[in-house]
C-alpha cells in the first residue's frame, strides 16, 4: 500500500465539499438579506421626501419618469419627476396617469397588484421579456414605458387614436390584433379595459426600477454612441 | 467596486465579434489544454505532446486577456480572470495528482 | 461485473424507474413537438395565431423540458438505488402511488395549458391555469402536487440509504436532492415587486441546473462509470466529493450573474462575475475525469493482455461522453461567453441567450439521462454487453449535430441581435425589430427549424431504438 495522502482520502474530501457548499450557501444568505433590504418596495413617503429607492413606490405613476445619464453611476439611471442637473430625481414633476396625477398609496397598489397578476395570468414572459427574462419573441418590456414608440413623435398614438401614452397602450393592450406594427403580431389575450389599465400601471412602475443601467442606450438611437 | 473614473467605457461596435470569439476559444483553447495534459499522462499520447498543452495555456491566457481588454473590464474583474486561469493551469495537475494517489492506494 | 441487481426484473424499484424513463421519453417526444411549433412560429407569424400562439407553444416545450428531466432524474434514482445500497427501495409502493399522481397531474397541467391557456389577472388564474413565470408557469396546486411527490421520493431515497448500505453516491444523491426539492419552495408565492420575484425565481431556476442538478449528473456520472468501465469506486467516489466542492463552491454564488440587472445592488456585478467565471471548472475537470478513467481502465486491461473494450454499453457510453463534451460545451463555453456583466449588459435576454440554454440543457442533461435510458434498456433485458446499432448510432447524430446546427444559427441570430438591437438601437420597440427582420436573423432562424427537423427525426429513430434493441441479437448475453 502507497504512503497515505489526505489529498487521496475520501473523508477528506466530504469534509471539504461540506464547508465549502455551507460557506458558499451562507453568504448568500447574508447576502440575500442585504439585497431583499434594498430591493424592498418603497411607499409614498419615500417619494414625497425624495428618498431614492431601487423599486420606487406605486404612486410613482403620478410622476414623470425618464431614463438618463448619470456621471456618477456611469450608466442611464431613472429619473423621477426630474432631474437635479447631476442625474438625480428630483421627485417634483408630475405627470398625468389616465387623467390623474393624485393617486393614493391605497389605489396605485391595487393598480399595480392587479397588473402584475396580470402579466402573469396572460403569460406575458412567455414571448416578452421583462427586466430582460423571459422569452425573445417580441420586444423587450423593462423600458416599454419608455418607448419612444408610446411618446408623441411615436406610431402608437396615432395608430390607436389615443392622444396619452397610457391611453394607447391600453387600447393595444385590448385589441393587439388590430394595431399590427409587424407580421408577428401580439394575440388577443382578452385583457379588459380595467386589466388594462393595471397592466399600464405595472409597466410604468417596473420602468423606474433601477436596473443598473439595463438595457444600454435605450431610446437614444439619434444621439446614442453608436447611433446610425 | 469598480473605480468611477474608468467607469464603463462603451464597447467599440467591431469589438463584439472578437470579444465573443476569444471568449469562445478562452475555454476551447482551455479545453485542449486539460485534455491533451491528461491523455499524455494516461500514456494515450507521446510525452512531448506536453509542450502543446502548455501552448495551448498560453493561448488560453492571451484570449483572456484580450476578451477583459476589449471589454474594458474593471480591475476587480481583471483580477478574477487572472484567478481564473491560473486555476486552469493547476486544475488538471491536482486532478491527476489525487486520481494517481487513490489508484496507487487501491491497487497495491 | 454484471452484479446480481442488473437485471431489472425481480428489483420493483427498477421497474419503476422504467415507468419514469417511459413518460420521461413521451414527453421528451412533446417537448420537442412544441419547439418544432414555436420555430416555425419564429419564419411564419401567421401559423397557428390565436389557436395556438408561441406562448403556449413555449410554455409546454420548456415545462415538458423540465419535467422530462425530473422524470429521469428520479427514475435514474429509482434505477441506480438497489445497486448502490444493496436493498430493495424502502416504500416502493407508495412510490409507485406517486408515480401515477405525478403523471396525472402533468397530463391535466398540460391540457389546461393547451386548451384554456389564460386567465383573468386574478389568483384564481395563478393557482388554477398558469403561473405564468417562465420554466414554473404550472400553477399552484400543482406545485404543492410536486411538493408532496418530491417528499415521497426523498422519503424513499433516504429510509433506503439510511437501511441499506450508504455508498459515498448515495449520500451525495440524499444531500442533493433535499436541495433540489427545498429550492421548489422558492418559486411558490407571489408578490407585486418584480425584482422580488425575479430574485426568487432565479433561485429556482439557476440553483437547479447550475448547482443541484450539476451534482446530481456528477452522481450519475460516477455510478455509469462503475457500472459500464468497472471503474474503482474509491477513485470514483473520491471524485465525486470534489466535484460537489467544486460545483457548489462556484455554482451557489455563481447565482450572481443573474442579479445584474433586475433592480439589485451593483455589488452583485463583481459576485456574479468571480463566481460564475470560475463555473466552467468543474465542467472542465469532469471531462478530464470521463477521459482519464477510461484510458486508466482501458490501459490496465490491455496490460494484463485483453484488448477488448472495456466498455459493456456502447451507447449509454457514447452519451456519457457526449454529456462531459457537451456539459461543457453547452454550460462551459457558451455560458462562459456571456457572463461578464460588461458583455452581458448586451447580450441579456436575446437569442444568445437561447444559444445557451439549449446546449446546455441538452449538454448537460439529455445526454446522459438518455444514457440511462440505454443503462435500464441493457438491465431489463439481461444484456451482458451492449452494442451499438444502426439506429443508435444514426439517433445520437443526428440528434447531437442537430443540436449543435441550432447552436450555431442562435449564436448567429444573438449576434445579429447585440449589433443592431442592442448597441445600435439601444433595445427600443423598433430597434428589437430592426434586429428581427435582418437578413442574417431571418436565415439563421430558418437554419433553426431546419436543425429541430434533424433533431425530431433523431428523436423518433432513439425512441424506435430504445423500443427494439433489447431483444436484437447481435448484443452478447
Ligand atoms: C448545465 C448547466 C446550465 C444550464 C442548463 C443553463 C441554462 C441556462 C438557461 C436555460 C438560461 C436562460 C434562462 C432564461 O430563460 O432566462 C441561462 C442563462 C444564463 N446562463 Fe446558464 N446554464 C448552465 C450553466 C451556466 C454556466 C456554467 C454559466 C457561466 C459560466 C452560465 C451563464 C449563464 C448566464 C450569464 C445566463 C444569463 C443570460 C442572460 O442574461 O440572458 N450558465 N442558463
Ligand atoms: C426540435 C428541436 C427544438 C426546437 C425547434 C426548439 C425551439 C425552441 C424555441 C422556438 C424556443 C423559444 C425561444 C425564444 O423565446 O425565442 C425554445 C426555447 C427553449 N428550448 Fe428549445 N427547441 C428544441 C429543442 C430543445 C431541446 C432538445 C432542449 C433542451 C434539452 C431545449 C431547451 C430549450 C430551453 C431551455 C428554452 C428556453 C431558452 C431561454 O429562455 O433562453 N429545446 N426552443
Ligand atoms: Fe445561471
Amino acid at each position: 500500500m502507497a504512503k497515505k495522502s489526505v489529498w487521496s482520502d475520501n473523508r477528506f474530501w466530504q469534509r471539504s465539499a461540506t464547508w465549502v457548499t455551507g460557506f458558499a450557501s451562507i453568504l448568500l444568505i447574508w447576502l440575500t438579506f442585504d439585497t431583499s433590504a434594498q430591493i424592498a418596495m418603497g411607499n409614498d413617503k419615500n417619494l414625497k421626501d425624495g428618498v431614492t429607492k431601487r423599486v420606487p413606490g406605486p404612486t410613482v405613476i403620478n410622476y414623470k419618469i425618464t431614463y438618463e445619464m448619470s456621471n456618477k453611476r456611469g450608466h442611464e439611471v431613472p429619473i423621477i419627476g426630474g432631474n437635479d442637473g447631476k442625474g438625480n430625481s428630483l421627485f417634483q414633476q408630475k405627470e398625468k396617469f389616465f387623467g390623474r396625477d393624485d393617486y393614493s398609496e391605497k389605489e396605485a397598489r391595487a393598480l399595480l397588484h392587479l397588473g402584475k397578476l396580470g402579466s402573469q395570468a396572460k403569460n406575458c414572459m412567455d414571448c416578452h421579456t421583462l427586466l430582460g427574462n423571459g422569452a425573445y419573441y417580441a420586444p423587450d418590456l423593462t423600458k416599454a414605458w419608455l418607448d419612444p414608440a408610446w411618446g408623441p413623435d411615436g406610431a402608437m398614438q396615432a395608430l390607436t387614436g389615443k392622444n396619452t401614452k397610457e391611453e394607447a397602450m391600453a387600447e393595444f393592450l385590448q385589441h393587439p390584433d388590430q394595431y399590427p406594427t409587424h407580421a408577428r403580431m401580439m394575440p388577443n389575450l382578452g385583457i379588459t379595459a380595467k386589466e388594462a389599465k393595471g397592466l399600464v400601471a405595472f409597466l410604468k412602475h417596473m420602468s423606474s426600477i433601477d436596473t443598473n443601467g439595463f438595457p444600454r442606450n435605450f431610446g437614444k438611437i439619434k444621439g446614442a454612441v453608436h447611433g446610425k | 467596486m469598480i473605480d468611477p473614473s474608468v467607469i464603463r467605457p462603451e464597447i467599440a461596435l467591431g469589438d463584439f465579434l472578437p470579444i465573443f470569439v476569444s471568449s469562445a476559444l478562452v475555454l476551447v483553447f482551455g479545453g485542449f489544454y486539460v485534455g491533451i495534459y491528461t491523455a499524455v499522462k494516461v500514456k494515450m499520447l507521446k510525452p512531448w505532446f506536453i509542450a502543446l498543452a502548455y501552448m495551448f495555456w498560453l493561448l488560453t491566457a492571451y484570449c483572456l486577456y484580450l476578451m477583459g481588454s476589449l471589454m474594458h473590464v474593471g480591475e476587480f474583474t481583471a483580477k478574477a480572470l487572472v484567478v481564473a486561469a491560473i486555476g486552469l493551469i493547476l486544475l488538471p495537475h491536482a486532478v491527476y495528482y489525487m486520481q494517481d494517489q487513490v489508484h496507487k492506494k487501491n491497487e497495491h | 461485473m454484471a452484479s446480481k441487481y442488473l437485471t431489472g426484473t425481480g428489483s420493483e424499484s427498477k421497474q419503476l424507474a422504467t415507468w419514469y424513463f417511459t413518460f420521461a421519453a413521451i414527453l421528451f417526444g412533446a417537448q420537442l413537438l412544441f419547439g418544432l411549433v414555436a420555430a416555425t412560429q419564429y419564419v411564419m407569424p401567421g401559423f397557428l395565431y390565436g389557436i395556438l400562439d408561441f406562448s403556449i407553444a413555449r410554455i409546454i416545450h420548456i415545462n415538458a423540458l423540465v419535467v422530462w428531466m425530473v422524470f429521469a432524474m428520479f427514475g435514474s434514482v429509482y434505477w441506480l438505488l438497489p445497486d448502490e445500497t444493496g436493498i430493495e427501495t424502502v416504500g416502493i409502493k407508495i412510490g409507485k402511488l406517486l408515480f401515477w399522481i405525478f403523471a396525472a397531474a402533468i397530463v391535466v397541467v398540460v391540457l389546461v395549458f393547451l386548451f384554456i391557456q389564460v386567465g383573468k389577472a386574478d389568483a384564481t388564474t395563478i393557482w388554477f391555469i398558469t403561473e405564468g413565470r417562465e420554466y414554473i408557469e404550472a400553477p399552484r396546486w400543482a406545485d404543492w402536487g410536486i411538493v408532496v411527490v418530491a417528499l415521497g421520493f426523498v422519503g424513499n431515497l433516504f429510509l433506503t440509504g439510511m437501511k441499506g448500505k450508504q455508498t459515498g453516491i448515495v449520500t451525495v444523491l440524499m444531500a442533493d436532492m433535499i436541495a433540489f426539492a427545498g429550492l421548489y419552495l422558492a418559486g411558490m408565492f407571489f408578490t407585486d415587486n418584480i425584482s422580488v420575484d425575479q430574485y426568487w425565481w432565479w433561485w429556482v431556476i439557476h440553483l437547479w441546473v447550475e448547482a443541484t442538478w450539476e451534482v446530481f449528473v456528477g452522481a450519475i456520472a460516477a455510478y455509469g462509470l462503475i457500472k459500464m468501465l468497472g471503474a474503482h469506486r474509491q477513485v470514483v467516489e473520491m471524485w465525486l466529493w470534489i466535484e460537489v466542492a467544486m460545483l457548489f463552491g462556484s455554482g451557489i454564488l455563481g447565482l450572481g450573474h443573474h442579479y445584474f440587472w433586475i433592480g439589485t445592488p451593483e455589488y452583485w456585478w463583481e459576485i456574479g462575475a468571480l463566481f460564475s467565471a470560475l463555473e466552467p471548472l468543474p465542467l472542465v475537470a469532469m471531462f478530464v475525469h470521463v477521459l482519464y478513467d477510461w484510458g486508466k481502465t482501458q490501459g490496465s486491461e490491455e496490460e494484463k493482455g485483453n484488448t477488448n473494450s472495456v466498455i459493456n454499453n456502447k451507447p449509454a457510453f457514447t452519451w456519457f461522453v457526449l454529456n462531459a463534451f457537451g456539459n461543457f460545451l453547452g454550460a462551459g463555453v457558451w455560458g462562459f461567453f456571456h457572463t461578464l456583466p460588461q458583455i452581458n449588459l448586451y447580450t441579456h435576454g436575446t437569442q444568445f441567450t437561447s444559444a445557451h440554454g439549449h446546449l446546455a440543457f441538452f449538454g448537460a442533461y439529455a445526454t446522459i439521462l438518455i444514457g440511462m435510458f440505454y443503462i435500464a434498456v441493457q438491465g431489463t433485458n439481461g444484456i451482458k454487453v451492449m452494442k451499438h446499432t444502426r439506429a443508435s448510432i444514426w439517433a445520437t447524430s443526428m440528434i447531437t449535430g442537430g443540436m449543435m446546427g441550432m447552436t450555431v444559427a442562435l449564436t448567429i441570430a444573438g449576434y445579429v441581435q447585440v449589433i443592431v438591437s442592442r448597441a445600435q438601437m439601444g433595445a427600443t420597440w423598433a430597434g428589437y425589430f430592426d434586429g428581427q427582420s435582418g437578413m442574417w436573423f431571418q436565415q439563421a432562424m430558418d437554419w433553426r427549424l431546419i436543425m429541430g427537423l434533424v433533431i425530431f427525426t433523431g428523436f423518433i429513430i432513439l425512441a424506435k431504438d430504445l423500443l427494439t434493441t433489447g431483444k436484437n441479437p447481435v448484443h452478447e448475453r
